[in-house]
């Protein structure tokens, strides 16, 4: 045993597992990484298209049920004034964080093992901004008049309320969306192009064609195309800590104990950070599976992202310590409260799997087994995913529904409006994400061939001090 | 836009395409192909060449400067909408705050600077590169398709009428694997 274990030490001194398996060219890399796009959906992805289409079909009948009777339909009540719908919102929001991590700030860090990666996550951001964007529109009450919260000139001389961190969030929101689908099409159009030029059949020629945009892989715009994309990627750094400070802004700004409170900003990103690597994970392991993209998002790729997951889940759990410790320190006895009412009250049991999920799951990525068996990081990834909702939960319920005076307090419970909503979103991001990976290659085909490239022509140790 | 009333029918410019084996050998064809004279050239690969840009003797991209133009413009931009909006045009007192209230203004200064940075970059970068372009002579050549996969090709614009001959000769000679010399199409 140990001498095995030296060996390996003496071998793999500063060799790390692979970012991509085998001998690869610009050749078999467009015809690996393209081919789930021109392979049939076989029964597998047929069949989770239509569990997903189902899921997206509930979404619409909820949102249906919601817009005839109101919000009513939801088990919302005064004082639980927000509940499944913020909960939601706020885990879709953070979720999709993780795609910006991925595709911006690792860019920027020059990490390599991002690159078979970032397509992947930035499609997921995408869809789940989407998601997240639903509830808080819904729950104004009247959809059809949320362009009131975008300042536009009106008639009704109403302009919208700044100050408020409601529109902050609107937005951030928006802002947000806007740049991640900006930054998800620059990175795709080279891509577009090798499927247009791969095509087989005229059709496919055409469509991907107009997609394009007419991109001929020219020096030229490869010049200015990389000085947009870095900056691109500098913008989107600062948005995306920018925009959970902000959504922990609608908390944080008011003056409910449990909300108020200054550390939420960085303890909401982390935890977004967090859920979002969790979600890419539970994502990628099956997809990588069943695209066979094994030689390009390897075990390292995956355990790199699990001790993201541990390093961030380490971060959320300093966030549930200090909140703890300062409702105690503050000697306020409504905050000390909320945090007794959310261990002994009588949502406690989303409490304790909160804490579960997100303090106790993400430390067995301490052992480098875990981190690379493939069960261990899905099903820990799920969890994770699990845990982070009912963190929001318990912010959002447990600050709410005892509140100032006991003559008003209430419970909530979600009725089937709100729970046929939260899975109806999960649905719809299904639906999209499979959409995606069959129609989009999942992988950033030009960014992997200029990775082997780099890879193959530069030994490792010496570009590190030359190379850039 | 020139006259078309010409004599002759008007005929498209000529473009000479030569693939090339390696990223490496492109781009030192690049300075071989510019030494003798010829600017209008172009590279196409399925990534950025290394060392491409210096190849062509690119200058600085304009694309910081566009997105600085953006990023201020929303900055002040938003910050001044904001003022005049709920300080100016209509005071609105909410929970004691002064109608012009910095603190309150300042995440939606951050957003409105970083969407109308990403969008001047976007849209700055389109129009840099000239797309979308629905045509382009390089497509012309069939073989031409391998540049976004897995070939790198070396084109040179001849003018109108040019047959095109020395280009090839000299991209054979430089070691080009595959030569084709296609023709702009006019309507």
């Amino acid at each position: 045993m140990a001498a095995e274990h030296a060996a390996a030490v003496a071998a793999d001194a500063l060799e790390t597992e692979p970012l991509l398996v085998g001998k690869q060219d610009n050749t078999t890399l467009t015809n690996n990484l393209l081919a789930h796009v021109w392979a049939r959906p076989d029964k597998g992805w047929l069949l989770s298209f239509l569990i997903a289409l189902s899921g997206s079909g509930a979404l619409v009948l909820a949102i249906t049920v919601t817009l005839v009777e109101g919000i009513g339909a939801w088990g919302n009540n005064i004082p639980v004034g927000w509940a499944f719908d913020i909960t939601n919102f706020v885990w879709w929001i953070g979720i999709g964080h993780a795609g910006t991590l991925i595709s911006a700030i690792l860019f920027l860090f020059q990490q390599r093992w991002r690159t078979a990666i970032n397509r992947f996550s930035e499609a997921m951001t995408i869809f789940a901004v989407m998601c997240a964007g639903l509830f808080p529109l819904l729950h104004t009450g009247r959809p059809w008049f949320a362009y009131f919260m975008f300042p536009y000139p009106s008639t009704l001389n109403m302009w919208p309320q700044f100050k408020s961190p409601l529109i902050w969030d609107v937005f951030a929101v928006s802002t947000y969306f806007t740049v991640s689908v900006l930054f998800w099409y620059l990175g795709l159009i080279p891509d577009l192009a090798s499927l247009r030029d791969a095509s087989k059949s005229t059709l496919q020629r055409k469509i991907y064609g107009i997609f394009a945009l007419g991109w001929r892989g020219s020096g030229r715009h490869w010049h200015n195309y990389k000085v947009g994309y870095l900056l691109l990627a500098g913008l989107s750094t600062p948005l995306v800590v920018s925009v959970h400070t902000i959504v922990s802004f609608d908390f944080a700004v008011s003056l409910i104990p449990g909300w108020h409170t200054t550390i939420f900003p960085p303890y909401f990103v982390a935890g977004a950070v967090f859920s979002g690597f969790a979600m890419v994970m539970s994502w990628m392991v099956p997809a990588r599976h069943f695209l066979g993209l094994k030689h390009v998002i390897t075990m390292r790729h995956l355990e790199n992202m699990n001790k993201i997951i541990l390093a961030t889940g380490m971060l959320v759990s300093y966030g549930y310590l200090m909140e703890h410790f300062i409702a105690w320190y503050s000697g306020n006895q409504f905050e000390w409260f909320v945090f007794f009412n959310r261990a002994t009250g009588p949502y406690r049991g989303v409490y304790y799997l909160m804490l579960f999920c997100n303090v106790l799951t993400p430390q067995i990525f301490w052992f480098k087994k875990a981190r690379t068996s493939i069960p261990v990081m899905f099903i820990a990834s799920i969890l994770v995913n699990i845990g982070m909702w009912c963190e929001r939960f318990v912010i959002i319920v447990t600050s709410l529904h005892r509140d100032f005076l006991p003559a008003a307090w209430d419970m909530y419970y979600p009725t089937w409006v709100d729970i046929t909503l939260f899975l109806g979103t999960i649905g719809f991001f299904s639906t999209c994400f499979l959409l995606f990976l069959k129609f989009i290659p999942a992988v950033a085909v030009s960014e992997v061939k200029e990775l082997n490239e780099e890879l193959q022509h530069r030994p490792a140790p010496v570009t590190v001090v030359t190379g850039a | 836009m020139e006259h078309a009333a010409e004599h002759a029918a008007p005929v498209g410019k000529t473009y000479v395409l030569g693939r090339f084996g390696s990223g490496e050998a492109l781009v030192d064809a690049c300075y071989k192909v510019r030494e003798k004279g010829f600017e209008a050239i172009d590279t196409h690969s399925p990534y950025p060449l290394h060392g491409g840009d210096e190849a062509l003797g690119l200058s600085r991209s304009y694309v910081p400067r566009i997105a600085l133009t953006g990023g201020l413009t929303g900055m002040f931009g938003g910050y001044l909408m904001m003022v005049y909006m709920n300080g100016l045009n209509w005071p609105l007192n909410v929970g004691g705050r002064p109608p012009h209230a910095p603190p309150s203004f300042i995440p939606i200064t951050f957003e409105t600077t970083v969407l109308l940075a990403s969008l001047s970059i976007f849209f700055g970068l389109l129009t840099l590169m000239r797309l979308p372009q629905p045509y382009h002579a390089v497509f012309e050549s069939e073989q031409f398709r391998s540049a976004v996969n897995d070939g790198f090709w070396l084109s040179m614009a001849l003018p109108p009428g040019s047959d095109g001959k020395d280009a090839s000769a000299l991209l054979s000679q430089l070691g080009a694997k595959e030569i084709s010399t296609v023709r702009e199409a006019l309507e």
